[in-house]
């Protein structure tokens, strides 16, 4: 005999995977105002951080937001998509892998500070805390497979199959996050920006249509009947990435230019995909500034992997917007999104400030970026024009800290969330 | 087949020593070098070659099965001289120039070595006896490289490269006509001392991998290439090793020590690997140990399947480790820029694990002497005093996460950059390094060079008040890296003075060429704005008037001097445009000295703080 599921556990959840989702986001956003400030006022460093330098707490905000806020909203939603919600221990379970996963992420912030670091942007994981995160990640995997195992019985076919090769491939993710923060280990680069090729591009990018596909499919929110050219075009991609070349490829190179070009194809998919079944209403306009952050994402990305623009923007802030745009634009908005569908949050407050501040945030270091070869002089001496930039800068951050700060409060309560699930 | 009855077995071993030398000189000269310095021009680059080096492997391996299939020892010397023939046809094809051409002769050369090399390889027992055959191979080898490793012929161009193998293919047809076997039935014998060829097939696809990935980097690594393969001392020093190595190996393969010679093979490439991963190709240990171990292991493969003169057996290692392994060690190198730790470390597991599986081929004392070697050629790279300090400084660099607001990289193509931050250096230089540090952002210039251009006091006085030296930086100190019995500060310097150092000469000359803008000499003086300016960016060491006394002064090895009495020292009495001089060395600075340049001013600024010192120093002279 079946036990029933426990009322409130998958609310209960995610409450608890919003507390360190969101947690993350105001540490991280809290992190990039000091790192604002210092770019601003660098005697400061000096004078209250002494040896904490800015270089060091550079990584504590990429890797805090990549692995902490912008990963963990995923991880609800496996646990959504595996958790037995019949076994009494599925919430301490869920407490145990977040709580490892924020431990993780926490000492890898002290190992940062401390000056352990392979020196490689947002794969900074070295030494001793080389293992930290794939361990949390292991941890997470195994929990993960445990449900699937104790719901074998309930699950049917298809539905088992899906959870068990998607586990498959999971169990590799944790070696692969080991081996890429080697030092040894590099990826190709484009012998002409010193940057990513075409190849790579596509590829991170495809990585994340099939993360969100993934998501769209577990949360019910995609449109059935465009499926087939959803996961169709995908193939295509796959494959258009994997015919192009893959080495230290230039952007002065067609097939590199050609291959990206065919991101564009996702701006009518994803929309076509996602539009049909949006789950909770006050999910929707968080979906709609995800469609509209990516859109910019693809144009900007592909327009500033152009021959000429990129040889003006590589190296400048115009690339530091491309990265906002991606992570504080996009996967924000979308977060949100599935925070919401998830039930963590309801009705969270502080979009237009968020969204403005964003744009903001995107404008001014895209318009300082365009400038910056031009007028690289005022900025390495610091002129007034450059500051006011750099303070426009500071107050869109400031703003994005209040707003994250606005929505870890208002992240359901206990009760809220009991009610939520029985009903 | 008629037997020899000649007792005297001196020409046909002369003969056969110069086949093996003309066949693997024929591989070394042509095959990895000028066949592929001649294609680069015309496909586009390293990475256009893959195709082109895909069809020398398939018909390395195809030529190597159809010499198996069609080998007879009745027919030896003239399938050896047609070999040679055929590979003299392919290095003449290649030399007409063209695409089709060097397609042909990719093919045609890779087709032609198979067969020459397992002909040989199958027939030459019966040729030169199996009692010295360990040294006839060392020799014949050693001749190989020592030749190759000659200046003028390793210096000389792809086309001359051609036309000396060229040479060898004649001196091969040659050597083949006097290689008469002698008893056929005796060698057919010999396969009674079976050996398990698919263990030394590992042990010699490991090895083989191991050496393709170590010559990569070392080949297309322009620092290393010109610390291992460069001047005629090093060269001859390396033609000699080659030869000395090779010899001593076949004694000892005639002394039935094939594993332990595989054995130095595996732990003198596995450290000399290990040392370039580490940018060590300075290093005299580095190229002995890479020398040895490359020595050691050829005379092995040439030796290992000779001795058993069965053509399969022959084909199959001379495919799966000779073409295959090659293949698979460069284009690891081509995708990973490095030569992972972990892959040395399982072609040591797959070595001494086959050797294992045959414990009589191993020694005891050959392995601790060996490893005693090895470990004698390590010690001093770990204790050098200066790159310990310059390791260091590199940590120090990147615990500090300069990364995240300077780059390494001068992209080759921005005029600008290449004129601010330069000379440009070839990607495979900086993806040797580990990790290479590219970064991703500026928020100050680019330090790919920056020894080349600012001198240690300069960065020193620099990483401790930043803007004291560079107005306006928003660098943050690094004074505590400096405080007493804090070696970091000093380790940091270091490594900034060694990036680009070896580039001075090529950075003069930059400088020496460069002229502002035509408009930038015509524009009006502003008298007040240059003074402005001056005070900004040159008084902290020049002093407001130009006298030497700024503050920083003291703290320079080399002190400014006081304009105002003396003599310019970088601006000649009779320089014929002093304005001209001194805007290139207030935009560029003077490389070798304190004096630091400011290459991110425009050259209308840069031209109008020259003519303010040129007439603070004339004004204060005269008065």
């Amino acid at each position: 005999m079946n036990p029933a599921p426990k009322p409130g556990t998958q609310a209960e959840v995610a409450r608890v995977l919003a507390r360190h989702a969101l947690g993350w986001l105001v540490a991280a956003n809290a992190v990039g105002v000091l790192l604002a400030v210092l770019l601003l006022w660098p005697d400061l460093n000096d004078e209250l951080l002494g040896s904490l330098t800015y270089g060091r707490w550079l990584p504590l905000h990429l890797d805090w937001q990549l692995y902490g806020w912008c990963a963990l909203p995923l991880v609800g939603v496996l646990l959504a998509w595996c958790l037995d919600a019949r076994q009494l221990g599925a919430v301490a379970h869920t407490r145990v892998v977040l709580g490892a996963w924020s431990l993780a992420l926490a000492l890898g912030g002290l190992a940062w500070l401390g000056g352990v670091t392979s020196g490689k942007m947002f794969l900074e994981w070295h030494d001793w805390a080389r293992p930290l995160l794939p361990a949390a990640m292991t941890l997470l995997w195994t929990v993960l497979a445990a449900h699937v195992w104790w719901r074998r019985d309930e699950l049917g076919g298809g539905t088992k199959a899906a959870r068990v090769l998607a586990l498959l491939a999971f169990a590799l993710v944790p070696a692969a996050l080991y081996w890429s923060a080697g030092r040894e280990v590099y990826p190709s680069v484009n012998p002409d920006s010193g940057g990513a090729t075409g190849a790579r591009l596509l590829g991170s990018t495809l990585g994340i249509v099939a993360i969100y596909g993934f998501i769209a499919e577990v949360l019910g929110v995609s449109r059935p009947g465009r499926r087939g050219w959803f996961w169709g075009y995908f193939v295509f991609s796959v494959a258009v990435c994997a015919g192009i070349e893959h080495g230290n490829a230039s952007h002065h190179e067609v097939l590199q230019v050609v291959g990206l070009a065919t991101l564009l194809g996702w701006l009518p998919l994803a929309w076509l995909y996602f539009r049909g079944g949006i789950g909770a209403p006050t999910a929707r306009r968080w979906w709609g500034a995800a469609f509209a952050w990516w859109a910019a994402l693809v144009g900007a990305g592909l327009w500033t992997f152009l021959p000429g623009v990129s040889e003006r923007l590589k190296f400048t802030n115009g690339m530091v917007a491309h990265a906002h745009l991606a992570m504080a634009g996009l996967v924000t908005s979308a977060n949100l999104a599935v925070l919401v569908e998830l039930r963590a949050l309801y009705a969270p407050r502080g979009f237009w400030l968020w969204q403005a501040a964003c744009v903001a945030q995107v404008a001014v270091l895209l318009a300082l970026g365009w400038l910056e070869t031009g007028h690289a002089a005022e900025l390495f001496l610091s002129e007034p024009w450059t500051q006011a930039i750099y303070a426009a800068r500071l107050a869109a951050g400031v703003a994005m800290l209040l707003a994250s700060v606005l929505w870890w409060r208002g992240i359901s309560g206990r009760e809220e969330a009991r009610h939520d699930d029985a009903e | 087949m008629p037997n020899n009855p000649n007792p005297s077995r001196t020409v046909p071993v002369v003969a056969a020593i110069l086949a093996i030398a003309a066949t693997y000189g024929f591989f070394l000269l042509f095959g990895e070098f000028a066949l592929l310095e001649l294609a680069k021009p015309l496909f586009g680059g390293e990475r256009a070659l893959r195709p082109l080096l895909a069809v020398l492997g398939a018909g390395g391996v195809a030529g190597s099965l159809l010499a198996a299939w069609r080998f007879d020892l009745r027919r030896f010397r003239g399938a050896l001289a047609g070999g040679f023939a055929a590979c003299a046809v392919s290095a003449a094809v290649s030399l007409s120039g063209g695409r089709p051409g060097l397609w042909f002769a990719a093919g045609a050369t890779g087709l032609s070595l198979g067969w020459t090399t397992v002909t040989l390889s199958a027939g030459l027992r019966a040729v030169a006896g199996a009692r010295r055959l360990g040294l006839w191979c060392g020799l014949g080898t050693g001749l190989a490289y020592a030749v190759g490793n000659l200046p003028a012929v390793f210096e000389a161009t792809p086309q001359a490269q051609a036309a000396i193998a060229l040479g060898f293919t004649f001196v091969g047809i040659l050597a083949a006509g006097r290689m008469q076997p002698e008893v056929v039935g005796a060698v057919e014998a010999s396969d009674g001392e079976r050996r398990d060829w698919l263990v030394w097939g590992a042990i010699f696809l490991a090895l083989v991998w191991l050496d393709s990935a170590g010559f990569y980097i070392l080949q297309h690594t322009p620092e290393l290439r010109a610390q291992t393969w460069s001047g005629p001392l090093i060269l001859y020093g390396n033609a000699l090793t080659h030869l000395l190595s090779a010899v001593v190996a076949g004694c000892a393969l005639d002394a039935r020590r094939l594993g332990g010679t595989a054995f130095v093979a595996l732990v003198f490439l596995g450290v000399a690997d290990l040392l370039l991963g580490q940018g060590a190709g300075g290093f005299a240990g580095t190229r002995m140990l890479y020398t040895i171990g490359v020595s050691a292991y050829s005379v092995a493969l040439v030796h290992y399947p000779a001795f058993g003169a069965r053509p399969w057996v022959v084909a199959g290692i001379f495919s799966v480790a000779g073409w295959l392994g090659s293949a698979l060690g460069i284009g690891m190198v081509q995708d990973l820029h490095a030569i992972p730790e972990w892959f040395i470390a399982l072609a040591g597991v797959v070595v001494f694990g086959a050797l294992a599986v045959r414990s009589r081929q191993l020694r005891r004392s050959e392995a601790v002497l060996t490893v005693g070697v090895a470990a004698l050629c390590l010690g001093p790279r770990m204790v050098s005093a200066e790159d310990a300090t310059v390791a260091l400084g590199r940590e120090v660099y990147i615990a500090e996460g300069c990364i995240n607001c300077h780059s390494q990289y001068v992209r080759p193509g921005v005029l600008q950059e290449v004129l601010w931050w330069g000379p440009a250096r070839p990607l495979a230089a900086n993806l040797a390094e580990t990790p290479p540090l590219i970064g991703l952002r500026r928020q100050g210039p680019d330090l790919m060079n920056v020894g080349n251009r600012r001198s240690p006091d300069w960065q020193r006085l620099h990483l401790i008040a930043p803007r004291t030296v560079s107005p306006g930086s928003r660098m943050p100190g690094y004074a505590h890296l400096f405080r007493a019995g804090d070696r970091r500060g000093e380790a940091l310097v270091a490594y900034l003075g060694e990036l680009g150092a070896e580039t001075m000469a090529v950075r003069r000359q930059q400088i020496a060429g460069w002229k502002p803008a035509a408009e930038a000499m015509l524009a009006p003086f502003n008298g007040p704005a240059a003074r402005q300016q001056f005070v900004r960016l040159c008084a902290s060491c020049h002093g407001p008037e130009f006298r030497g006394d700024g503050m920083l002064a003291g703290q320079l090895a080399l002190k400014p001097p006081d304009f105002t009495r003396e003599a310019w020292r970088q601006v000649r009495a009779d320089e014929p445009d002093r304005v001209l001089a001194l805007t290139r060395i207030i935009k560029f600075g003077v490389p070798g000295t304190p004096m630091a340049g400011r290459e991110y001013l425009d050259d209308a600024t840069a031209v109008m703080l020259a003519r303010h010192v040129e007439a603070l120093s004339r004004g204060q002279r005269a008065r």
